[in-house]
């Protein structure tokens, strides 16, 4: 696992009643116990880490946010963006 | 006049709003009629970095027009927008202010946030600029029972005054407080409702990082809707023991028969079936009236995922097979969601429709959400012959309280 997927999992512990659970990039965030809100703090805590912006609406249905593994490419795909806006700029 | 609290009945006598679709009744229902929504891109403040630019502002307010004493004038907009509502609504009832019999009357006029937009001025004056001192009034601007404290100065009120807090119930409960003592014998007046005025940079971040507001519309039980609006205003009604206002000549706008609140006890965010359908069954016990005789329900209908199915899922559980025939919806697609003045405006609302039988419509309704499928009165208000009507309002924390109205006879 590298170090965007371990990040990501500790911000989902931090955010978790029962932190020892098992987690693996398939694991469904459902499966987590993580509801709206928390996923909100969840990815304001990412967008803090990363120092990114995730566009995420509690209303819709998010298939980036189904498994932890989803959650982790949208978190690099932000990231390759950003990296690339930055060397265009 | 019974003085106990024995066969005391309840009169709406006044009305008054501020809402972005009209900032006095008469706008405000003919832009209602006219399914004329209100949300727009915010214009008030600098949006610098948001990502959710549109908002139900009030425009055509005027304080210095509006409101009659300096105090208020140099207020925060929550506490104008509070008193000029009031004064619309004392002026209806055609109660002569300063009220001849202030100690026998109530105010009771909550807010969500209070004055918001003042305290982020403040702390951007202190935190930004580094200012030796925040404006000297700014604690009084703030402070959430301001509002009330004005209009019990504004009209010599000078029994029960306060106000309420629950958030996106706030105005439903301080109504429904109101009824109360005006049933229990306490009081014979009361001006009731509440006032917000939250949409501001701050605020608007804070709503914003919790991801329930949407980026283009607010389409409440629709296939499309993707989270509220927020709106601002005030709501407030004149409420008055029957026999005092029959012997006053007043005119009788409705009566409120009956209120219900209960709370979830469940969840911050997510609503359950339970509080909302008990709020609304204690409400129809209370006007001892049978689900079946509720022609429309004015939702609190958020246009959340989280909302909108749950409210659709109790107003089911209580209403069952006559669901099919109540016409529903959510003026909140109009005047946006006014938190916790919401209550108040469509407490109007439900006067209203009943005085002229038009079923008000929820705009911008695309095709019916997954669940959602009651008669939402989508794009296009109409006519109906309306008996008695239900406001719904549902707060973050799942506080219910549920306001029921009949017309002024029967």
């Amino acid at each position: 696992m590298d170090d965007v997927a371990e990040k990501i999992i500790a911000i989902l512990r931090k955010n978790m009643r029962n932190q020892e659970k098992e987690i693996t990039l398939n694991t469904k965030l459902t499966d987590l116990e993580i509801e709206s809100l928390d996923l909100a703090v969840i990815v304001f805590d990412i967008e803090d880490t990363f120092g990114i912006q995730i566009p995420y609406n509690a209303n819709e249905e998010m298939v980036d946010f189904a498994t932890v593994g989803s959650v982790v490419e949208r978190v690099k795909a932000v990231l390759a963006e950003q990296n690339a806006s930055n060397a265009a700029a | 006049m019974a003085l106990n609290g024995k066969g005391r009945r309840v009169a709406v006598t006044g009305m008054g709003v501020v809402t972005c679709i009209g900032a006095n009744v008469e706008k405000f229902w003919a832009a209602i009629k006219s399914g004329t929504h209100g949300i727009g891109a915010i214009e008030s403040f600098p949006l610098h970095d948001l990502y959710i630019k549109i908002g139900g502002e009030v425009r055509d307010f005027d304080p210095n027009e509006r409101c009659k004493s300096k105090a208020v004038i140099l207020s925060d907009r929550f506490s104008q927008y509070a008193s000029a509502a009031a004064y619309e609504a004392v002026q209806q009832s055609g109660l002569e202010t300063p009220f001849k019999n202030g100690e026998r009357a109530a105010a009771i006029v909550g807010s969500g946030a209070g004055g918001l937009s003042t305290l982020e001025k403040a702390y951007e004056d202190i935190f930004v600029h580094k200012k030796k001192a925040t404006h000297p009034l700014t604690l009084l601007r703030i402070i959430g029972s301001t509002a009330v404290a004005h209009i019990s100065i504004d009209h010599g009120i000078k029994g029960p005054v306060f106000g309420t807090v629950s958030a996106c119930s706030t105005a439903a409960h301080a109504i429904g407080l109101a009824f109360q003592m005006i049933k229990g014998g306490s009081v014979d007046v009361a001006v009731a409702g509440a006032s917000e005025a939250a949409i501001n940079y701050g605020s608007m971040r804070a709503w914003q990082a919790m991801r329930v507001l949407s980026p283009d519309g607010c389409y409440p039980f629709s296939k499309r809707r993707n989270g509220t609006v927020l709106g601002e205003g005030a709501g407030i009604l004149v409420l008055e023991e029957m026999e005092h206002a029959k012997a006053r000549g007043a005119t009788i706008l409705a009566e409120l028969l009956g209120f219900g609140m209960t709370s979830d006890a469940s969840d911050m965010v997510n609503p359950d079936i339970d509080g909302p359908a008990r709020a609304m069954q204690i409400a129809l016990a209370e006007a001892n009236l049978a689900p079946g005789d509720i022609d429309y329900v004015n939702a609190h209908g958020t246009a959340t995922s989280a909302n909108d199915i749950n409210e659709t899922r109790a107003i089911k559980k209580v209403f069952g097979a006559h669901a099919n025939r109540l016409s529903v919806s959510s003026t909140k697609s109009m005047h946006g969601h006014c938190l916790g003045a919401a209550g108040g405006v469509e407490a109007a609302v439900c006067v209203q429709a009943m005085r002229e039988g038009f079923i008000p419509a929820t705009i911008g309704f695309d095709a019916p959400g997954n669940e959602c499928d009651l008669d939402y009165t989508p794009n296009e208000g109409r006519h109906r012959d309306i008996g008695y009507t239900m406001s719904n309002s549902f707060a973050f924390g799942g506080l219910n309280a549920v306001l029921v109205f009949g017309p002024p006879s029967n």
